[in-house]
């Protein structure tokens, strides 16, 4: 089957629409994760999520739906803990991580609704993206960037120092707060795409590989989303083709295109 | 300018600060000196309201620090030798940040950035990546960004962090000359005595209680320094007049001045 012919099919034109608009997303996102070295709460929100997804499958209410309430809530723990609670940032993610982990495990050990929706959480299966999701998805980005349009100096301005940023007016707090809540909602809605476990991946490779080429945030975000956008297109079809896991696909690809241009770069150095 | 009135500031159960009363007036340049824990930086976060006094008041301009603060009057260089090296913005885009709450158009901002570049002599510099900037290159950028939005008080929280001697003296010549120039009230914190000594117009000599407030002067020609770091102290002076800048012990100071 062509791409073309590939398009036409509805679930892959889903498919490649949502991964489009995720892409684009978490390669704005992904800056500020990286400038606040924020990879390891990423991955914290993300395992938080399974927790949230097990009182679904406990309760019946839609795992999406408690996946994202668990994910914002134990994300503002961690900030709360991290900013007020005087532990450093990795001691209350290592706490909340493995909480909301064993939590998770636990609660769905005794709920009998076990399937394997579970697998598709854990690792993405993104030819399950219906009209819905992408609805979800595209409301969530719009109000994201209108959010960052808005904050987007701001926000920069206290990633670079959050005290001087204070100093000059800024609420740090605010904003703070709501990173973490636009990073945790994107997590979870990235989940059908790379799952619960390679979220946070798709929130650090793009602005990670496009820093080895470029130094100005203006230059490495444009360079994120194409290079994001290639990856998702390409991981889609190649997972279509070989019958592999689209998730793990995904990040496969964005991981050797990193390690490359990290070679490169040495090499030429 | 500023007023501190029996202001002391208790931390975990650990007496910070202790009775601190101090006038500072209108376009003075002023040093804290003292031991490392006297309480320097707590003084310092204190007048920027990140602290608040376990009792004491605090006022600048007859304001609480929070609302002076609030009202963009003040600039701010806290206490870092360096920043990340790949953080991905331009010495320009740390000198446009201070203009964050300015309501003007961005063009308008470009211009002042560029103005305050050129002010601090790092014209040619503004679209190098902040980060690859040395230490002194970067504090000049620093403090271009904390100029821009024209404010009444800079506080300074050890600026001669990372920088070597000459550029130390250079950055404190500066400092003189932006405080004649724009007659702002410059606070800062500083390890080096016999450097501050020269381009200041008073000293806070802090080890919890307050030892010394005054001219520098005076500083050197009490036995303020022997309390203030509870040991006998040998200073060097860096004086422009002092060509081999010599080692002096405190009861020698006041010769050295006259060199």
């Amino acid at each position: 089957m062509s791409i073309l012919e590939l398009l036409t099919t509805d679930f892959i034109l889903n498919a490649v629409i949502g991964g489009l608009i995720l892409a684009i997303l978490l390669s704005v996102l992904s800056l500020f994760i990286y400038v606040k070295k924020w990879s390891f709460i990423n991955v914290g929100i993300s395992h938080a999520a399974f927790g949230g997804l097990a009182i679904g499958y406990l309760t019946g209410i839609s795992p999406s739906i408690t996946g994202s309430i668990f994910a914002i809530l134990v994300g503002v723990l961690i900030g709360f803990l991290s900013r007020k609670g005087k532990f450093h940032e990795d001691i209350s993610i290592g706490i909340l991580l493995s909480f909301s982990m064993a939590f998770g495990v636990i609660l769905i050990s005794l709920s009998n609704n076990y399937n394997s929706d579970l697998f598709s959480f854990l690792f993405g299966n993104i030819l399950t993206i219906t009209r819905e999701d992408i609805t979800i998805l595209g409301i969530f980005t719009v109000i994201s960037f209108g959010f960052l349009y808005i904050y987007f100096q701001r926000l920069l301005y206290c990633c670079f120092d959050e005290e001087v940023a204070k100093v000059s007016g800024v609420k740090t707090d605010f904003l703070y707060y709501s990173l973490i809540v636009l990073m945790a909602i994107a997590i979870v809605l990235s989940i059908k795409l790379v799952g619960s476990i390679l979220a946070s991946a798709m929130m650090i490779l793009p602005t990670a590989t496009s820093s080895q080429v470029f130094w100005h945030y203006r230059n490495i975000i444009i360079s994120s989303i194409i290079v994001s956008i290639f990856v998702v297109i390409t991981g889609i079809f190649i997972s279509f083709e070989f019958n592999l896991p689209s998730g793990s696909t995904i990040v496969m690809v964005y991981s050797v295109i990193f390690f490359v241009i990290t070679a490169v770069k040495r090499f030429f150095k | 300018m500023i007023t501190i009135k029996g202001l002391t500031v208790i931390i975990d159960g650990k007496i910070i600060i202790e009775d601190i009363n101090l006038d500072i007036e209108d376009g003075e340049i002023v040093a804290i000196v003292g031991p490392n824990g006297g309480g320097k930086t707590t003084l310092v976060k204190t007048l920027l309201g990140f602290i608040k006094p376990s009792s004491g008041v605090v006022y600048i301009d007859g304001k609480s620090p929070k609302e002076f603060i609030g009202e963009g009057k003040v600039g701010y260089l806290p206490q870092k030798s360096s920043y990340e090296r790949d953080f991905p913005v331009s010495a320009l885009d740390v000198v446009m940040f201070g203009l964050i709450n300015e309501k003007i158009q961005k063009s308008q901002k470009l211009k002042r950035s560029i103005e305050y570049i050129k002010y601090v002599g790092m014209e040619g510099f503004e679209n190098h990546p902040f980060g690859k900037l040395s230490g002194g290159q970067q504090q000049r950028i620093m403090i271009a960004r904390a100029l821009i939005s024209q404010p009444k008080l800079l506080i300074l929280d050890e600026p001669s962090t990372g920088i070597d001697m000459v550029a130390q003296e250079n950055f404190y010549e500066f400092l003189k000359k932006i405080n004649q120039e724009k007659g702002i009230t410059v606070i800062m914190v500083s390890h080096d005595i016999g450097v501050v000594a020269n381009y200041v117009h008073k000293v806070v000599g802090l080890n919890r209680k307050l030892h010394f407030f005054g001219k520098p002067k005076d500083f050197f020609q009490t036995n303020v320094l022997s309390q203030l770091y509870d040991s006998d102290v040998n200073l060097v002076i860096h004086s422009p007049e002092c060509i081999t800048c010599q080692h002096f012990t405190p009861d020698k100071l006041l010769e050295g001045f006259k060199h």
